[in-house]
């Protein structure tokens, strides 16, 4: 009788189990709550600040590969809220704060490169805004209200003007040293001023073949230059989404031009 | 009785099964195919392992599935497991399949230098209204306008302008996804030319996909790797319906219809 | 009255105080809205697995046990009916012998029901209440049916050996046949309140006040029948399975030849039902599926391209391992079966349709690949495997697989036949012609269907079914006509079967009791984070929809729960026959000698 039982409890848990590893087996996706879509006008600064938390601690935002990691970017945790209101005379701790991470390149610490990219380009403006709050409450008092973002739009956010990213633009018009800067190579490549040293030197570049160059900017992770192996992977893979074809060109013709 | 011998014994007619049905999971669906014509592409892992387990569950069917053949499957099994004659082959057994396990197992975490495998939706589900240069359009229901309006050759000619200028350095002048940059891309641009893309698709759908790029994909299928540009900054409304016709044109599919409004017209054929 | 008659009155009671409770729950939380929204709990906390998993698990338990006992009673009558008009005792005994199990399975539906109302209305106050003001009415009738329903089950169960003879029988049967009705009316409401959270009619938007939806709008939703439909054919397939596996149980457990027989024909009669009723299914599904689309095109896209995509390839994996199941089982039955011995050669060609049509159907169109095998394969579209994961090919897949079962089932009835009418031979020709024909135009549109736009492709599913049914219903009208007083080469020796068959029908329960939870989690899921669609968002902690992985091992803990619960029930069932050991379906008979049970 215990045979009987026994087996019988095996073909049922093992029926069980064999579906249960099976889907858990393939990568899982999960759906997650659209986030922009959470922050109503009369939202809370308690949740505008656990919204905006969560973007500056998780994937959403992805500030934290940067601020309070090495030395790439300040440590603004438990200081941002304080520091804002002396940085730009003449100008609100919440402004400051909104233009800094819609425009980096306009208020750059000394003694940091221009790395950080424009917020607004994966970011809806209710999340801006809901960084802008967390950051306000990291030593100062929360001022932003649902009214700063009241009538945006819940689809991704415009993307400004910017004469460097026009697609029409032929490589040869481009500013590729321009590039260099605003998409922050120099984080992690030697150029300039900039030490690198986690990616090899952008100078080191020069003669290598352009379809080289483009495969490496675009996937990365194809080709690891030598001595670099350990690091294999740190590039991120979204430059194809962030450059047009003619900045790609022009990108890849100044490396393969030694960078200068 | 009779007893089977070599191909005809229950238990090496299996072994042979499951080596035949691996060799044509894992290249005869790659080779044979191409030799009458049809497009075909070395099988990924997960495929093979999944048809095998279905063949496995099949042959274990057909040698359990009757009494007597049941019998002969288990026979060299217990032959090896017990028989004093079989002492070398079973102790070779019991190094072999633990070394076997061992090695699975360590394939399967060793560190690689290859990401992941990821689930890539081939096409996700679209939102029921985008905004397109601020202004709110449903894409349920949604016909291209150009189809109705205007003169269909001065479209094609605007929808090649535009293709040309913008979509061939990836896309390829022959519109398979072969580009001059194709290479540089992983996944590879669409192939507007295979059943798989735009023949199954609205033209609104294609609309959305060419308006909002890969920035504009939904979270729910994330991590998406995609170059696409999000064309809504460059191209007007009415460029994106022209490229879409135009595309539509050379590859000679047609685009997927709206249910309700075909049920309509069949309606009015009665 | 006996000890085991005075408990399972007790459960019961508790089971209405316990509904009783919910209902007074569900008019306090009704008041509670009128207040300042602002000020009340919008969500309750469950420990340790969280309020969405406390509503998860009650919820699909007792969905288990509801379909259970409206599944039962249901063949319960037709078994019964074939013991009427056929006059055969046997399946008299066997309806009965279902019956009981079903009196206690009622008392845990009851149970489970009212822990989920507890649930509901704890953690999830406000959502509830909003249901409550739109449904209220509804919710009053539910529990008004259900009482009367778990009346006429007792007339029915306790009454059978009272009405047992002549004109009583029939008013007997009506008993039986009155319970489904019951049955029925109950699911239809609890379906409209389930239905309204995935597909709120048009007119309702987010500020629309719940005192303004219409009762009758709300419940006649564009899914409510669909739903409807594909429950009652589900539960007749969970039926058939779960008997199924009580009857392979008690096989298995059996010391007696008697005994092996009798429960060896139960199971038989269980897997016929299931597979039957399976066959039907996927039908349903696809008219469920369409109105879903139809509804909203986006909620349809998420459901079978988007997040979900790889749930069907599992759902088409569970659904090949039903059918193979049930195959198999009746290919071993064959062994039972003098004369059987000249179709086993066929097995193997079926067992080769069968496994091509299952590897077909479950070829995914999303590929999970590495980057490498991305590029190797010049995308993330199969250039040849991506021609079997579109609808064509499945379609074909599952019609064929379904011929095949079906002349499995074609072939164990004939086995030990011999037809004395002298047109047997051209009859047989005309049964093998017609599931020719219905496969060649199963296969003809299949692949026809690669040459037309989307839209055509879609009417050629229908012409596919058809070909199928007709095919079906033609033979079994033949094969009537034909074993009209047919010869037999000898009677099925029941009882004699290999254990591993019977546990083939535990694959099968344990199967069908997963796929239902992975279903059911597909149909909740494609709200993803609405309460009710577009129109309810949810917005607590908990409101992102999970991935398979945790989703599998959440339907696995329910179905564990369930199945634990069932075994209980098998138990306390074999408990009540121990001291009658000469007539166990025969519970009264114990009962009235006093038995202590």
């Amino acid at each position: 009788m215990w045979r009987t039982n026994l087996a019988v409890a095996f073909v049922v848990l093992g029926t069980l189990g064999v579906y249960t590893a099976v889907a858990n087996m393939i990568p899982q996706v999960q759906s997650d709550v659209p986030e922009e879509l959470v922050l109503s006008a009369d939202v809370s600064p308690e949740e505008l600040v656990a919204a905006g938390e969560n973007l500056y601690a998780g994937s959403g935002g992805g500030c934290t590969a940067c601020h309070g990691l090495g030395t790439r970017a300040p440590d603004i945790l438990g200081t941002a809220g304080s520091t804002c209101e002396t940085r730009e005379p003449g100008k609100s701790c919440k402004d400051y704060l909104y233009e800094s991470l819609v425009d980096p390149g306009a208020y750059v610490v000394e003694g940091f490169q221009p790395i950080m990219p424009d917020m607004s380009r994966t970011l809806s403006d209710a999340q801006i805004w809901s960084l802008v709050a967390f950051l306000e409450s990291q030593g100062g008092e929360v001022t932003v209200t649902g009214a700063d973002f009241a009538g945006s739009d819940d689809g991704p956010p415009p993307t400004p003007a910017d004469p460097v990213t026009d697609g029409d633009a032929a490589p040869g018009d481009i500013d590729a040293a321009a590039l260099v800067q605003s998409l922050g190579c120099t984080a992690c490549h030697a150029y300039g001023a900039s030490p690198g040293g986690i990616g090899p030197a952008l100078s080191e570049m020069a003669g290598l073949e352009l379809d080289y160059l483009r495969r490496s900017i675009i996937d990365p992770a194809a080709d690891t230059a030598t001595g670099f192996e350990a690091l294999a992977g740190t590039m991120p893979a979204t430059f194809g989404e962030l450059l047009t074809e003619s900045e790609l060109e022009a990108m890849v013709t100044y490396l393969a031009g030694g960078a200068e | 009785m009779n007893e089977p011998r070599g191909v005809r014994h229950p238990f090496w007619q299996a072994v042979l099964l499951l080596i035949g049905s691996y060799l044509l999971f894992k290249f005869g669906i790659s080779v044979l195919p191409p030799l009458i014509g049809i497009e075909s592409a070395p099988v990924p892992a997960s495929v093979v392992l999944q048809f095998m387990a279905t063949a496995l569950v099949g042959v274990l069917l057909y040698v359990s599935a009757d009494e007597t053949r049941w019998k002969q499957f288990k026979e060299p099994i217990h032959s090896v497991a017990v028989d004093a004659d079989k002492k070398v082959l079973r102790t070779s057994m019991l190094i072999a399949l633990p070394l076997l396990v061992g090695f699975l197992t360590y394939r399967q975490v060793s560190a690689s230098v290859g990401a992941p495998p990821s689930l890539r939706s081939v096409h996700p589900a679209p939102p029921n209204r985008i905004t397109f240069r601020g202004e709110s359009m449903q894409l349920a229901g949604l016909e291209n306008p150009l189809r109705t309006t205007g003169e269909m050759s001065e479209h094609l000619a605007a929808g090649s302008t535009v293709y040309v200028r913008n979509c061939m350095p990836c896309h390829g002048d022959r519109l398979d996804g072969d580009g001059h940059f194709a290479q540089g891309f992983n996944p590879v641009p669409a192939d507007f030319t295979s059943n798989g893309t735009i023949a199954q698709l609205t033209e609104s759908y294609v609309f959305w996909r060419i308006a909002k790029g890969g920035p504009g994909l939904p979270k729910e299928g994330t991590p998406w790797n995609s170059a696409m540009p999000a064309w809504e900054d460059i191209l007007e409304e009415n460029e994106i319906w022209a490229v879409i016709l135009y595309m539509y044109d050379q590859t000679g599919w047609s685009p997927r219809t709206w249910e309700e409004e075909h049920e309509a017209a069949e309606g009015g054929d009665h | 009255m006996s000890e085991s008659l005075r408990h399972r009155r007790a459960f019961w009671g508790v089971g209405l105080v316990l509904v009783a409770f919910g209902l007074l729950a569900l008019v306090g939380a009704g008041e509670l809205l009128a207040q300042d929204a602002s000020q009340i709990r919008r969500y309750g906390d469950f420990p340790v697995i969280g309020a969405r998993g406390a509503i998860w698990i009650t919820a699909q338990v007792h969905l288990m046990f509801a379909a259970f006992v409206l599944g039962v009673p249901m063949f319960a009558i037709v078994v019964e009916a074939i013991a009427i008009f056929g006059g055969d005792k046997r399946y008299d005994k066997l309806a009965k012998e279902f019956t009981r199990l079903l009196l206690i399975a009622y008392s845990a539906t009851a149970i489970w029901g009212a822990m989920l109302t507890f649930a509901l209305s704890s953690l999830y106050p406000v959502f509830w209440s909003y249901l409550t003001t739109i449904f209220g009415p509804s919710m009053w009738l539910y529990a008004a049916l259900f009482i009367v329903e778990s009346f006429t089950l007792y007339l029915y169960y306790y009454g059978w050996d009272r009405w047992s003879e002549g004109k009583a029988k029939y008013g007997h049967w009506g008993l039986g046949i009155l319970l489904n009705v019951w049955g029925t009316i109950v699911m239809f409401i609890a379906n409209g309140w389930l239905t309204y959270m995935m597909s709120p009619p048009a007119e309702v938007a987010a500020d629309t006040a719940p005192d303004q939806v219409q009762l009758w709008s709300a419940i006649f939703n564009a899914t409510w029948m669909p739903i409807n439909i594909h429950r009652i054919l589900a539960n007749v397939v969970f039926g058939g399975a779960i008997v199924g596996m009580y009857a392979a149980y008690r096989f298995l457990a059996a010391k007696t030849d008697e005994e092996r027989a009798h429960y060896d024909w139960m199971g038989y009669i269980g897997n016929f039902i299931a597979i039957g009723a399976l066959i039907v299914l996927p039908f349903a599904g696809y008219y469920l599926g369409r109105e879903i689309y139809e509804f909203n095109q986006q909620m349809g896209i998420t459901m079978m391209g988007g997040f979900m995509s790889w749930l069907w390839i599992i759902q088409a994996f569970l659904i090949g391992v039903l059918f193979l199941a049930g195959n198999y089982y009746l290919w071993i039955g064959m062994g039972r079966i003098p004369g059987a011995e000249r179709f086993t050669p066929y097995v193997k060609y079926m067992l080769v349709v069968l496994v091509a049509g299952v590897i077909v159907w479950a070829t995914p169109h999303t590929i999970i690949a590495s980057r490498d095998e991305i590029a190797a394969m010049g995308g993330t579209h199969h250039p040849f495997l991506g021609a079997l994961g579109v609808m064509s090919a499945k379609n074909t897949a599952v019609n064929l697989m379904i011929l095949t079962t079906f002349l499995s089932f074609m072939l164990y009835r004939r086995a030990n036949k011999i037809p004395v009418v002298n047109w047997a031979r051209s009859g047989t020709i005309a049964q093998g012609a017609a599931l020719a024909i219905a496969a060649v135009v199963v296969t003809f549109y299949g692949v026809y269907g690669y040459f037309v736009t989307a839209i055509v492709r879609i009417g050629f599913s229908v012409y596919q079914v058809l070909a199928v049914l007709a095919a079906m219903l033609l033979v079994v009208v033949l094969d009537v006509m034909m074993l009209r007083g047919a010869k037999s080469r000898g009677e099925i020796r029941w009882g004699q079967m290999p254990p591993r068959s019977q546990y083939a029908l535990f694959v099968l329960a344990v199967t069908f009791t997963w796929l239902m939870g992975l279903m059911g989690f597909a149909r909740s899921g494609i709200r993803q984070h609405w309460h009710v669609y577009e129109v309810i968002r949810d917005t607590s902690a908990q409101a992102a929809t999970p991935a398979l992985g945790p989703a599998a091992t959440m339907i696995s803990v329910c179905v564990l729960i369930f199945l634990s619960l069932v075994a209980i029930i098998f138990w306390l069932g074999g408990l009540a026959e121990k001291p009658a050991h000469k007539d166990p379906a025969d519970l009264v008979t114990a009962v009235s000698r006093g038995g202590e049970v």
